[in-house]
């Protein structure tokens, strides 16, 4: 057994490696970690690279990879990325579900087959109040693809990103889902982290290393602890969550983690926030 | 002005933390902390190397401040004569490290003689060191030294180019104690 499946095993590190495949966005959300919107730079993991750390991450014992963004199908490719991806280790992809065309629905017809899961983000059943944080016309292409997805065979999650819990929206969005056919197991309810635009809209609690489960992330700007951690501010990254500027080989972020972990509190039990 | 900008506590990554505990940590490990796998190598090497070791930290410092002198490096020259002085070295002895008057006459004992011939060709010159400094080195010093005298000097110029190429800037406790010194 591999020290990383090792600590994986023990509960000491996630399974999951995530893959930041882009920071470019359609939306420009008002609590997004990465300050992500269709202008900011790009830098993009490429499909080459993301295959390259999966076949590395494989071999070194994790388990499953992530898939996040920025927005990863605004990839022309990120269809076929998903595929190969897929092809390596079980897939999770968060998506803000707005980009599902006919067209592209069509060359995602073949993760049906795989093991591939989509977690889209929707957060009210309202559709005035859904789009207010994330964009106009959110609402309607996210409760139009849903369902088109999950016809293709596609594992579909929803994740609702909320400031306050109002137990009367939650009984609303609880029920909108199962009517786009994703049962209770399938929705997750996070808090917005305090990072990112975040910061500037005045939102979200704060986090830090101890908060957050360790679970390497990837990026065209190095590895870091926790999916949180590779946030933007004022058009700057965060580095107080960075590991190593190295990602490939990925052994190198991964005995980082490891060498972090033997010094790091405890991190909380349970499910990463971010999934 | 220096090149970079330096990493300031709120954004220090998780490897490059422990630098940080007690405080400023200086521009060195600032500047190393953008790339934390680097820093946490580098800092361990570069302070068992020039740190205390084997080799008498007089030595050391003969070494250091010289080949900085000789690569021209303001921060390690400023960094460094402010240690010379802390193990004992005289003004006149860091002047003339300083490249200021003639280090022949300010250092007649015979070991100190030969490792200042054998630094001025390892960090003043390109190629190879001629034969008779070689000897004049060998005669004095047993081979561990003279790999350990020949590591600090590589480790030193390694550093000049740095924190010169980098335009890191000295400390401002290092100013003041220079100005006292009238060594600024």
């Amino acid at each position: 057994m591999t020290p990383v499946a090792e600590a994986i095993e023990s509960g000491r590190l996630r399974g999951r490696v995530w893959l930041y495949s882009n920071y470019h966005c359609n939306l420009t959300c008002s609590y997004c970690l990465t300050e992500s919107a269709p202008d900011v730079a790009k830098r993009r993991l490429g499909q080459e690279r993301m295959v390259e750390l999966a076949h590395e991450a494989a071999d070194l014992g994790f388990s499953e990879l992530g898939v996040t963004g920025g927005e990863p199908f605004i990839e022309p490719d990120m269809p076929e990325t998903v595929a190969r991806l897929a092809q390596i280790l079980p897939v999770v992809v968060l998506t803000n579900g707005t980009l599902f065309t006919t067209r592209r629905l069509q060359r995602l017809a073949p993760l049906g087959e795989l093991d591939v899961r989509f977690q889209i983000s929707l957060d009210s059943s309202d559709p005035v109040a859904n789009d207010v944080m994330r964009g106009p016309n959110n609402f309607g292409k996210v409760v139009d693809a849903i369902p088109r997805l999950v016809d293709l065979g596609i594992k579909v999650r929803i994740a609702s990103t909320l400031e306050y819990v109002d137990d009367d929206d939650l009984a609303q969005l609880c029920a909108l889902h199962r009517e786009l056919g994703v049962p209770d197991e399938d929705h997750i309810v996070r808090p917005v982290i305090r990072r990112g635009r975040a910061i500037d809209n005045g939102m979200g609690v704060s986090a830090e290393a101890k908060d957050l489960p360790p679970e390497l992330t990837l990026t065209s700007d190095g590895a870091f602890w926790s999916a949180f951690g590779p946030t933007v501010h004022g058009g700057r990254l965060d580095t107080d969550l960075l590991v190593t500027r190295t990602i490939t080989p990925l052994r190198v972020p991964a005995m980082a983690m490891l060498r972090l972990l033997a010094v790091q509190p405890a991190s909380p039990n349970g499910e990463s926030a971010f999934i | 002005m220096s090149r970079i900008e330096m990493v300031e506590p709120p954004q220090v990554p998780l490897l490059a933390r422990r630098f940080f505990d007690r405080g400023d940590p200086g521009p060195i490990v600032a500047s190393l902390a953008h790339v934390p796998e680097l820093l946490e190598v580098a800092m361990p090497f570069i302070g068992a190397v020039l740190g205390p070791s084997s080799l008498a930290l007089r030595l050391k410092e003969i070494v250091i401040l010289r080949t900085s002198s000789l690569l021209n490096c303001r921060y390690c020259i400023n960094s460094h004569t402010v240690a010379a002085l802390d193990c004992g070295l005289s003004r006149g002895e860091v002047l003339a490290l300083r490249c200021e008057p003639d280090v022949g006459s300010t250092f007649p004992d015979h070991r100190e003689s030969a490792l200042l011939a054998w630094i001025d060709c390892v960090a003043g010159e390109a190629g190879a060191v001629p034969e008779e400094v070689s000897a004049r080195l060998a005669s004095q010093f047993s081979d561990a030294e003279i790999v350990e005298i020949t590591l600090v000097a590589g480790t030193t110029m390694m550093l000049n180019r740095f924190c010169t190429s980098l335009m890191l800037p000295s400390t401002p406790e290092t100013m003041k104690r220079l100005s006292e010194e009238g060594l600024a």
